[in-house]
């Protein structure tokens, strides 16, 4: 299965509608809702409703600016 | 009684290998001292695997290998194990994935993901709890109950930090993103000595981070081949063009 989303200027200008799998893949036995979700513009960090980051540029460097330290402000033990 | 669910999971962070590490844990034991003692014994095995393979540092085993003052043979079985992740991955991508360039020996494209799924041991023990670990945006965890909600994991946008371009949910398992900067380094594709071209970051989702990661830096190191190669191998995941076009395998 593959979608494709064309985005210009931060907006989805295209969706390739996707297929599901039928649910015999093997990524099924992880998670039957590992894929991803895009969003239907990118998200302003600040209103995220998530948990963790992922992304190649969190580093301890840029970590007190990045939307992950602020997640981790929020619930320090 | 059983422990009312936590409206937010409780966070714990570090900096280890220029990294930040951090926790989330909800459930039974988020803030007693077995959630303490866990995330303890979950760090130490990070900081351990930093000492053993850190290019940065001139005292690790790696380095001493790879100046010729310790044979392979003298290594311990994780170096050995490692390599043979690295070996595999540059076979599976046609030698874009290599830890070994110029002469040099470079297995942190293998050490993250490979050392967070190890130090994510302890925190698996902990009853009744989940868990989300993430070292420097590569993450694994894991979710019990099939009533509990998936941990959201936001996929930053590589060309705005501040935003995201797509939200896994993942109840157990691992997420790994790779882009242009990588500890400050540079992902090349191996066999030019490049950086791929068109590319912004790949994401992968799989069971274990080990392969996540390897598979996302691997598949970010083939550049324009990136989604075909992951949807070859069976991979969930996303690619995002430079350009900002974003494609979903899976």
């Amino acid at each position: 299965m593959q979608v494709t989303i064309t985005v210009a200027d931060r907006r989805i200008t295209d969706v390739a509608v996707p297929q599901y799998p039928d649910g015999n893949g093997k990524d099924q036995q992880i998670n039957a809702s590992a894929l991803p979700v895009l969003t239907k513009e990118t998200i302003s960090a600040q209103n995220a409703d998530i948990d963790m980051v992922s992304g190649a540029t969190v580093t301890s460097q840029g970590y007190l600016e990045s939307l992950q330290s602020a997640l981790d402000q929020a619930g320090l033990a | 009684m059983t422990a009312p669910v936590a409206p937010r999971p409780a966070r714990y962070v570090e900096h280890v290998m220029g990294l930040p590490v951090s926790l989330a844990l909800r459930g039974r034991h988020t803030t007693d001292a077995h959630a303490r003692a866990a995330w303890a014994e979950a760090f130490a095995v990070l900081r351990e695997a930093d000492r053993v393979f850190s290019t940065f540092r001139a005292d690790s085993v790696v380095s001493r290998l790879d100046r010729g003052e310790l044979d392979e043979s003298d290594c311990p079985p994780e170096l050995h194990e490692v390599l043979a992740i690295g070996e595999a991955a540059r076979r599976d991508s046609d030698g874009a994935f290599d830890v070994r360039r110029d002469g040099r020996l470079d297995p942190s494209g293998v050490v993250k993901g490979w050392a967070v799924e190890r130090a994510a041991a302890p925190l698996r023990a902990l009853p009744d709890t989940d868990f989300c670990l993430s070292a420097g945006g590569d993450l694994t965890c894991r979710t019990l109950h099939p009533d509990d909600a998936p941990w959201r994991i936001g996929v930053e946008d590589p060309r705005d930090a501040r935003r995201l371009v797509a939200v896994v949910p993942v109840r157990t398992g691992a997420v790994a993103t790779s882009g242009a900067a990588h500890r400050g380094a540079h992902v090349v594709d191996a066999r030019t000595g490049l950086p791929p071209a068109g590319l912004g970051s790949v994401t992968v989702i799989a069971p274990s981070l080990t392969e996540a990661d390897v598979d996302a830096t691997a598949a970010y190191a083939l550049g324009p081949d990136a989604a075909r190669w992951l949807t070859a191998r069976g991979r969930t995941g996303l690619v995002v063009g430079d350009d900002g076009v974003t494609t979903v395998v899976g």
